[in-house]
């Protein structure tokens, strides 16, 4: 007991979201709330995914926090100071944030887009200071976006871009970043090259990371904790804990798709056909399988096998023998084996 | 290698362009219908009387205020197309496409044509060019209001371009309306005014538009941190601790004064303030308004002197309206413009 005392006491949290709603107020149709009574907090240092579904909210909380949209009750505190109470540049100071809204104004060049970070920090006219210079530089290498510098923004792909956003957001300074999908429009090596950076900033350089992503891989192996809004409501936890708890599942109600606990991998949801028994090589059933429940056939279930199928090896090269009827047809591929096993559907279906 | 010279273009830009606006003010104080050497026209400006007194009305009188005018014009008009593209993050922004000039036109229009039924056309001296003006930066305003409240709902830039067409189009009706009603002798002063020159600015009105600009100009460099952090959008301005209702104040103010006074007394001029903030930024490629908002201001000042001069003819009577020259110059950057972002617009 003395102990978790004293771990609390060491972990003293960042963020308080105290009894939040949030939402719209419409001229026409009033409040539209699309979360309610929500109670968060974050830790110094963490990485927090925010995910569910499309409308659920994530960017209206993201902006709720980031202080850039009034929460329709309750209160945001960042160290103690309620964070839509505090002026403009004060709120700067703590917090950062990066969104996917495209940039349309051209002839931006990185280092001017970086330099933008210093807002709350330069004068009336924007003088960057020594100081102020040596922390763009820091923030464009920590980034790795050094090569770029003199470039117009307008010339970077999508992963420099959303880069050099960063970049801006940690040449402003702040305890917290806020990014609202920064992982959108990117390519698999990109996207976790990103995430890679983020838990650089998290966890080397104690920033408090707050982000949203659909990319439910990338949100449940790359956060300390997630936020995860269902209902109306946000389940919080270490990925694990959600899905111990089934939490995650309820991401998937009423979709198509579905979460395997055991692989955590996320499949779609078929409709039942049949069966076709498989036997053979192992490696060879697993690939084959998998294959078949693109058209909803199962090795094994209820209902009796259509047809079976054995794998295996010959003179080095993978073969297939499917079995219907009384007749025999080997294959050579997976492609040419499905071709063949939707030939016997169809003549199912047609009797 | 490309990086070094784009620097030191931004390095030598602005004081190669200053150069060139004296060189285009003294040129075009040298040209008119009447020749006046150069001796006695540098004699003039040095405030020497001169051997000739129609010379020296010529001078003094005509092509001082004018080349004035025109510089005038030029930085005004070319700020508020500046600050309008970035306020509206809209490369096809400027107060003539947009309709902010038909805005003043209708406030000039109300009180030239509106208000002499009524007070018959009284010359009420200096108190009549500040009526004016504030007239026009009344319009102004109004009609950037509007443009503000549509692209806070519309994000394509084509569509506020229309939009602004048909505002224009629209504030161009009741004017036509308000000519119908109104007097012949003031509908021919309005009916010249429209057509838009930089020579008809008299003395005592050029003194009024020269505080206007400055104070024009004066917000303008107020708020030029707050430009470029609106260079990101007003979501990532406001992360960053910009007052957006206090930025959005200074710059709108700014820009109707620029664009309102100058079309209070010189008509509307079309294509300078869409134009030149793009001519400069292709020199300068980039967007830190700390050194384009000087850089558009004199790159607009050298461009209107140049229209100035070519709308005279050198050695011919004829004088054309320095808006189809603005218009000659300022639409081919336009059509460039549109055809080299062509599919960017329609995100």
């Amino acid at each position: 007991m003395i102990n978790t005392e004293h771990n609390q006491t060491a972990t003293k949290s960042l963020i308080h979201l105290e009894y939040i709603d949030i939402g719209y107020v419409r001229p026409s149709s009033g409040l539209l709330a699309l979360l309610n009574n929500i109670n968060l907090s974050v830790k110094a240092g963490e990485i927090i995914g925010l995910v569910g579904r499309n409308g659920s909210g994530k960017s209206t909380l993201l902006r709720t926090i980031a202080g850039l949209h009034h929460p329709l009750g309750g209160k945001v505190l960042i160290n103690d100071q309620t964070v839509h109470e505090i002026s403009g540049i004060e709120r700067a100071k703590l917090i950062g944030y990066v969104s996917t809204e495209q940039i349309i104004a051209d002839h931006i060049r990185v280092n001017e887009l970086v330099a933008l970070g210093r807002f709350p920090y330069t004068n009336w006219i924007g003088t960057l200071s020594d100081d102020d210079k040596t922390i763009i530089d820091n923030a464009i290498n920590m980034t790795g976006i050094n090569e770029l510098r003199e470039k117009n923004i307008s010339q970077l792909s999508d992963g420099e871009r959303q880069k050099a956003m960063i970049a801006r957001a940690l040449a402003q300074n702040t305890a917290v970043i806020i990014l609202d999908e920064p992982t959108a429009f990117l390519d698999l090596p990109n996207r976790y090259h990103i995430l890679r950076l983020l838990n650089e900033l998290a966890h080397i350089h104690q920033k408090t990371i707050i982000y949203s992503t659909h990319d439910l891989n990338i949100a449940f192996n790359e956060s300390d904790k997630l936020w995860l809004i269902y209902n109306g409501k946000i389940l919080e936890g270490a990925p694990e804990d959600l899905i111990i708890t089934k939490g995650f599942h309820k991401l998937f109600e009423n979709s198509d798709i579905d979460f395997n606990n055991n692989t955590s991998e996320i499949f779609m949801r078929r409709t039942y056909i049949g069966n076709i028994h498989v036997q053979g090589d192992r490696e060879l059933n697993y690939w084959t399988c998998r294959a078949l429940e693109r058209l909803g056939l199962l090795s094994a279930g209820d209902k009796p096998a259509l047809a079976s199928v054995i794998t295996g090896y010959k003179y080095n090269k993978a073969f297939w023998s499917l079995h219907y009827m009384n007749t025999i047809q080997d294959f050579f591929s997976v492609y040419d084996l499905i071709s063949g096993i939707k030939n016997i559907i169809n003549i199912t279906k047609n009797n | 290698m490309p990086m070094i010279v784009a620097g030191n273009i931004r390095k030598l830009y602005l004081p190669v362009i200053i150069l060139l606006v004296i060189f285009l003010f003294i040129s075009d104080i040298l040209t008119g219908s009447v020749y006046i050497p150069f001796n006695s026209v540098i004699q003039l400006i040095s405030g020497k009387s001169a051997d000739n007194p129609i010379w020296h009305k010529i001078i003094t009188d005509f092509r001082v205020p004018k080349a004035m005018t025109a510089v005038l014009a030029g930085m005004a008009l070319s700020v508020s197309g500046l600050q309008m593209q970035t306020i509206f993050r809209n490369p096809l922004a400027g107060p003539y496409v947009l309709g902010i000039s038909a805005g003043a036109s209708l406030g000039v229009a109300i009180v030239m044509l509106g208000l002499s039924p009524f007070f018959g056309h009284v010359n009420i001296g200096p108190i009549s060019n500040w009526i004016q003006i504030v007239a026009a930066w009344t319009g102004s305003a109004f009609v950037l209001i509007l443009i503000l409240y549509a692209s806070l709902r519309i994000r394509n830039v084509m569509t506020i371009l229309i939009l602004g067409v048909l505002f224009g189009s629209a504030i161009s009706a009741v004017i036509s309306i308000l000519q119908y009603f109104s007097h012949q002798t003031m509908l021919k002063a309005f009916v010249i005014w429209s057509m838009g020159s930089l020579g008809h600015v008299t003395r005592s009105q050029l003194d009024v538009l020269a505080i206007s600009v400055l104070v024009g100009l004066l917000l303008s460099v107020i708020s030029v941190k707050m430009l470029n952090a609106m260079l990101l959008g007003e979501t990532y301005a406001l992360s960053m601790g910009l007052n957006l209702k206090l930025s959005r104040v200074l710059i709108f103010a700014s820009t109707s004064i620029l664009a309102g006074s100058i079309t209070a007394f010189c008509g509307p001029i079309g294509f300078i303030g869409i134009a030149v903030p793009h001519i400069t930024r292709l020199f300068l490629r980039t967007a830190d308004h700390r050194l384009l908002l000087p850089s558009v201001m004199f790159t607009g000042a050298a461009i209107m002197l140049l229209s100035d001069l070519l709308s005279q003819l050198p050695g011919s009577d004829y004088i054309l309206p320095v808006n189809s020259i603005t218009a000659l110059i300022g639409i081919p950057v336009v059509v460039w413009l549109i055809l080299k972002r062509n599919g960017r617009f329609y995100s």
